[in-house]
Order: C-alpha cells, then sequence, then structure tokens
C-alpha cells in the first residue's frame, strides 16, 4: 500500500487536510469571545474552510487515482 | 395548504402536476422491476449479487443512492437549518468515505468474488471460522439495517404530505387516512415490490434513476437558492447577516458540533457508512477492481460537490429566508409559565436576553425550581417551531424548494423542478431502503436461515425465504413508524439525523474486523467476537435505545458519563475504539488463525488467488 514516495506524501497531505478541515484544524478559525466570524471575500470563514480542505483532498484523491491506481491492473478483470 | 404553497395549489395541469409525474416515476421503477426479474436467475447469488457483473455506471451510483438516504436531502439539511454553518465541515465525510470505497472495496470484492461471498458475515466467518462469528455479524448488520429502514419509511410519509397537501385525506373502503399515512404506506410497498421481484439487478437499475434525480436534484435546487438571493444582495451576503452562533462552531442550536465530534464523524462514522450491509454487498456484486476505483472516485467528488454547492446551499438559504423560533413543548409550558406563559423565543441573541432575564429573576427569587442550572434544562427542551408551522427542522429543503425555484424558474417550470426534486427527495429514501431491504433478507438467509434453520433448502426455498424477509420487515418497519407516531410516549428518535447517526454506529462495529483481514492479519476468532460483542453493547449504552433496554435509574446513572463523552466525540468512535481495544486484548491472549488461511487471503488480495 504506500510504497511510494508520492503514495506516502498524498496519504500525508489527504491525513492532514482531515485533521484541517473538518477536525481539530477548526479551532485556528474560532472567534475568540465576542469576536464575529471573519469571512474570505464576503463568504463565512468557515464554509470557505471547509470548500478550501474539500478541493485538497479532491486533488489528493485525483492525483492518487491517475497516478496509482490506474497503474494498478492486477484486479478480477 | 401551507404546507405545499407551489404544488397543492398549483394550476399547471389543473393541480395534477404531482400526481402525473409521480405516477410516471412509479410506473419507470415497476417497469425497472419487471425487467430486472426476466433478466434474473432463480438462484441466491443473483437475486443477491446480480451475478456479480455490476459495472461502473450502475456500481458508482447505486453505491451513491444508498449512501444518499433521506438523511442526505433531509435530516442534514435539517441539522444545517437547525444549527447553521457549523454542520457544513460533515460534507468532508464523504471524501473519507470514497477512500474507504478504495482501499476497503476493492480488498473485499477480490476475496468475494474468489471465495464466493454474499454477505459480510460470509467474509468475517470464513476468515475467523465459527458460527458465532456468522451470528454476530449478521446481528450487526441487521442493528444498522432496522433503524435506516424506518427512517427512509418515515420520509416517505413527509413527503406525501409535502406533495399533496398535509391537509388532504384519503377515504378507502369507509376509512380516513391521512396524507403521512399514505405516503409511509406507498414508499414502503412500492420499494418492497420491486425488490422483492427483481433482487440485486432491480435494486440496483432503480438507484441509477434515482441517484441521476438527487444528484441533480440537490444541484438544481442549490442553484435555485444562489440566484433567489441575487435579488436580495447576494446569496453570501445573506448568509453573512445570520446569527454569529449559526455562523461558527459549535453550533446554534445543539451546540453539538465541536471539532473533535465532527473530526471522529467524518473518520470513523463514514467509514462506518461505507460497509454498511449493503454497500458491502455492492463491492462484491462489482465486476472488477477497476470498476471500484472508478466509483470511488466518483463517490469522492461528486457527492461532496452536491452536498457543499446544492443541499447545504439550500439549508443555509432556508435558515436565513425562515428564521427558526423556539417555543416550549406542550408538556413543558406549565413550568415555562412560572416565568413567562408560553412565549415563543427567536434564536439566538433574544434567546441568550431571555436567559438573562430569567437568571436575572432566578437570583431574585428563592424558589428552588428557578435555579440557574434549570435554565440549561428548560433551554434543552426548547424545540424548533415556526408560527405557521412551515418549518419542522427535517423538511426545510422541501420548503425553502418551494419557496424559490418557482420564483426563480417561474411558476410552470418551477413547479415542474419542485415536483422533480421532491420526487427525487423520495428517490434518496426509496434508493436506500430498498438497498437495505435487501441487505437484510440477504443476511437473514444467508447467515441465519441456511446456515442454522434449514442447511439443507434449495436455492429457490433460500430466495422465497428472503422475500418473505422483505415483506415481514417492511410491515415491521412501518408498524414502528405508526405506533412512533401515534404513541407520544415511545419517540426516542424523533429526528431522522439521529436516526442515521445510530445505525451508522452500528454498522462501523465491523470495521476494526474488516481492517484486520484485509490488512493486519493479527486478530483471532475469540478476539473479533468479543471486541464485536463489546462495541455493540458500547454503542447500546450510549444510544438513546439504553432507555428502553435499562431500568431508569441505571439509565440515569450511566446516562451523566455517556452524555458527556458523547457530546465530544461521535458514537461510532466510542464503539470502534471500545471494540478495538477489547479485540487486540482478547487476541494477544487468544489462539491465533492459521497462517495459511491468512496466506490465502493475502494472496487473493493481490490478484493472485
Amino acid at each position: 500500500m504506500f510504497k511510494t514516495r508520492l503514495s506516502k506524501i498524498l496519504a500525508a497531505i489527504f491525513i492532514f487536510s482531515t485533521i484541517m478541515g473538518p477536525g481539530p484544524g477548526l479551532y485556528l478559525i474560532m472567534p475568540e469571545g465576542d469576536e464575529s466570524p471573519a469571512s474570505v471575500f464576503g463568504i463565512p470563514i468557515l464554509y470557505a474552510w471547509v470548500v478550501l480542505w474539500f478541493f485538497v483532498q479532491a486533488g489528493v484523491i485525483l492525483v492518487a487515482y491517475f497516478k496509482l491506481w490506474s497503474k494498478q491492473e492486477n484486479s478480477s478483470e | 395548504m401551507t404546507h405545499s404553497p407551489i404544488l397543492a395549489n398549483t394550476e399547471v395541469l389543473g393541480g395534477y402536476l404531482p400526481h402525473l409525474l409521480m405516477g410516471i416515476y412509479m410506473v419507470f421503477l415497476v417497469v425497472l422491476c419487471i425487467v430486472g426479474y426476466l433478466k434474473g436467475k432463480a438462484t441466491e447469488e443473483d437475486y443477491y449479487l446480480a451475478g456479480r457483473g455490476q459495472g461502473t455506471l450502475v456500481t458508482s451510483l447505486t453505491i451513491m443512492a444508498t449512501f444518499f438516504s433521506s438523511a442526505a436531502l433531509l435530516g442534514i439539511p435539517g441539522t444545517i437549518y437547525r444549527d447553521g454553518v457549523s454542520f457544513v465541515p460533515f460534507a468532508l465525510n464523504l471524501t473519507v468515505g470514497g477512500l474507504g470505497i478504495y482501499f476497503l472495496g476493492t480488498r473485499m470484492h477480490l476475496l468475494g468474488k474468489a471465495r464466493k461471498y454474499v454477505t459480510p458475515a460470509d467474509m468475517l466467518s470464513d476468515y475467523y471460522g465459527g458460527n458465532a462469528m456468522r451470528l454476530l455479524a449478521a446481528l450487526t448488520g441487521a442493528l444498522y439495517v432496522l433503524p435506516y429502514i424506518i427512517m427512509q419509511i418515515k420520509a416517505g410519509g413527509y413527503l406525501a404530505e409535502q406533495l399533496f397537501g398535509r391537509e388532504n385525506t384519503f377515504h378507502f373502503l369507509g376509512s380516513e387516512y391521512e396524507m403521512f399515512e399514505i405516503g409511509v404506506w406507498a414508499l414502503s410497498l412500492l420499494t418492497m415490490l420491486y425488490v422483492l421481484v427483481g433482487g440485486m439487478r432491480s435494486v440496483a437499475w432503480t438507484d441509477v434513476v434515482q441517484g441521476f434525480l438527487l444528484l441533480s436534484g440537490m444541484l438544481v435546487a442549490g442553484l435555485a437558492t444562489v440566484i433567489y438571493f441575487q435579488s436580495k444582495g447576494g446569496y453570501f451576503n445573506a448568509i453573512s447577516t445570520l446569527p454569529q452562533e449559526a455562523l461558527t462552531i459549535p453550533g446554534a442550536d445543539s451546540e453539538k458540533w465541536n471539532p473533535w465530534m465532527l473530526f471522529t464523524i467524518c473518520v470513523f462514522a463514514s467509514i462506518g457508512s461505507i460497509i454498511q450491509p449493503g454497500q458491502w454487498m455492492r463491492f462484491y456484486a462489482a465486476r472488477s477492481v477497476k470498476t471500484l476505483r472508478q466509483s470511488a472516485l466518483v463517490f469522492s467528488t461528486v457527492l461532496p460537490i452536491c452536498f457543499i454547492f446544492g443541499i447545504m446551499i439550500v439549508a443555509l438559504g432556508a435558515r436565513v429566508e425562515f428564521p427558526p423560533e423556539k417555543a416550549f413543548p406542550p408538556e413543558k409550558a406549565e413550568a415555562a409559565d412560572e416565568w413567562q406563559s408560553n412565549k415563543q423565543y427567536k434564536a439566538g441573541d433574544i434567546i441568550a436576553k431571555e436567559k438573562q432575564l430569567y437568571e436575572a429573576k432566578s437570583d431574585q427569587s428563592s424558589s428552588l425550581q428557578f435555579e440557574k442550572s434549570s435554565w440549561k434544562k428548560i433551554e434543552k427542551d426548547l424545540y424548533i417551531s415556526h408560527e405557521s408551522d412551515l418549518i419542522v427542522t427535517d423538511n426545510a429543503v422541501i420548503v425553502m424548494t418551494e419557496h424559490t425555484v418557482p420564483k426563480v424558474f417561474g411558476t410552470t417550470l418551477g413547479s415542474l423542478i419542485v415536483t422533480l426534486i421532491l420526487i427525487a427527495v423520495l428517490a434518496a429514501s426509496m434508493s436506500t431502503a430498498d438497498s437495505n431491504l435487501h441487505a437484510l433478507s440477504a443476511v437473514l438467509t444467508r447467515d441465519v436461515y441456511d446456515r442454522h434453520i434449514r442447511p439443507q433448502a434449495s436455492e429457490k426455498e433460500k430466495t422465497w425465504f428472503g422475500r418473505a424477509v422483505i415483506v415481514a420487515a417492511t410491515v415491521a418497519a412501518v408498524a414502528l413508524v405508526e405506533l412512533g407516531r401515534e404513541a407520544s410516549g415511545f419517540n426516542p428518535l424523533k429526528l431522522i439525523t439521529q436516526l442515521m447517526f445510530l445505525a451508522i454506529a452500528f454498522s462501523s462495529q465491523l470495521l476494526p474486523l474488516a481492517i484486520d483481514v484485509l490488512f493486519l492479519n493479527k486478530g483471532t476468532r475469540q478476539g473479533a467476537i468479543s471486541g464485536l460483542g463489546f462495541g455493540i453493547l458500547v454503542v447500546l449504552v450510549f444510544s438513546p435505545l439504553r432507555d428502553i433496554l435499562l431500568s431508569e435509574d441505571a439509565a440515569a446513572s450511566l446516562g451523566a458519563f455517556t452524555d458527556t463523552l458523547k457530546q465530544t466525540i461521535h458514537i461510532s468512535a466510542i464503539g470502534i475504539l471500545s471494540n478495538t481495544l477489547v479485540f487486540a486484548i482478547v487476541s494477544r491472549f487468544t489462539e491465533k488463525i492459521p497462517q495459511k488461511r491468512i496466506d490465502e487471503f493475502r494472496q487473493i488480495m493481490k490478484g493472485k488467488g
């Protein structure tokens, strides 16, 4: 399973994005005290945060599919 | 008819547009069911796995449609409507789930094809050995499936109310039936019919149609919402006006969505959901590993897009357009009268002000009844209501769609699109109900009837037993929905989302075993049985079912501990961690799995078996 350098890098990015996106990384964007939640280009920061990490995760999966998974033509075909 | 302002009152086709489109949809399902029956063979494997030849289109859409239940289109948007943006990170569980299809599904497929598995218990009992393993795995599957079927059937009732008007009734053989009842029965009977007749082939083909409907429905509804808000200064401008607590974690109403809760849902519950019995059987039914790889890619990219840019957009829009209001439930009204009689409260800062007022009052008053801490109790009992009774949380998407789409697309086209979106919600319910009924039938036939009751049964007899299970499960699920509706005391799980998470917590308990079989090969039979049994027990103790299973005192004393923990991390993670711990400890001291068997499994997974 994670034998190549690329697979290890992709796994690390995916794990990192899962920690950041829906995980403890959310603490980084939580408003402190009575502060209002910030926004990015008018988009509430929490929503923008989720979109950002979704694109990171989707990117990892796309690269994995085209560079790693597609080369494994073992299978039961 | 306030509940269906467009559909029930529309002049399009003389008000019969919903009836016409619903009729076309149902006829189409019946046709697919008949074609599935004609193409099928009277064998157990064909009935449950469609001959193990499903291609990428069917596999990816049936996996997505099964995953997207009424919870996705009613429960989750309802939670976002209630709690705000705080629940949006939930969408990232889908990318994790997609990886689960690749890493777990492809291996399950290879083993299933080589060793002729049909159910999850086939694989686990083949690897660990013994009937206890099979029965426990079957029980876990059934525990997942039942709440899910109930949830979908309940959604059928909601939808009938929205499509045809809650106030309308139907007279049949001298009795009067409410729209909710009609929806529940119609969804159940139609779903039961095509599962019964066509088995996996019909289920998967109808899932393809339903999958297209629900994916496009979600995106169109999202688009209509964004366009609708353009005339009001833009969508995100409107969202930014939401109360502060609706824009950040842990959420406006339940205050439940802290980062650890969301993280554990995205990691554990997503994988737990992807190895539910219905999905697991789809991995066996796929034509090849390549099919599953492609399905994993589609799942992890398309589904989150539909969520983040579709249905979640609608739910947040609903929160802006129809701000939730809070009121005391009737049974608490008397207590509430003590300080302010039946007053309704706006969510957000007004609630906070009322709380301060209340606390000030409680300071002045020496009455024990109004201790500060009792505010929390009362606040917990507040439920979202609406002056016009328009939104009851789970129907946020429906109300919003009916509100925005006709304004964006005009009455005629709008009515058509709204009806299709509502049929998409129905499709989401049916596609999950059918898969779960089908999986339950497989589990009880293959793992219980075939192994323990009548091992000598013919293929044909087993198939007919499976069909009887489907009928019995459908009737039982409808009865539970009706019971829950009629008996106010019997309603342990009110919201669809709650039902969904409970079901997932049960199916998650198969995860440590699946990982061991597919990757680690360190566990033992005794370890697997102990771990799985303990995991199920933990989930039961942490679930609302605790109140039914335990005495009042025992439930209350456990409740203090379990409620605190499950406010922090998700119940599926608690179950999996407990399960894994027991599994690892017991495995360390018990007899190992024969190396020969481990090698056989490894060879198969390398594609050399």
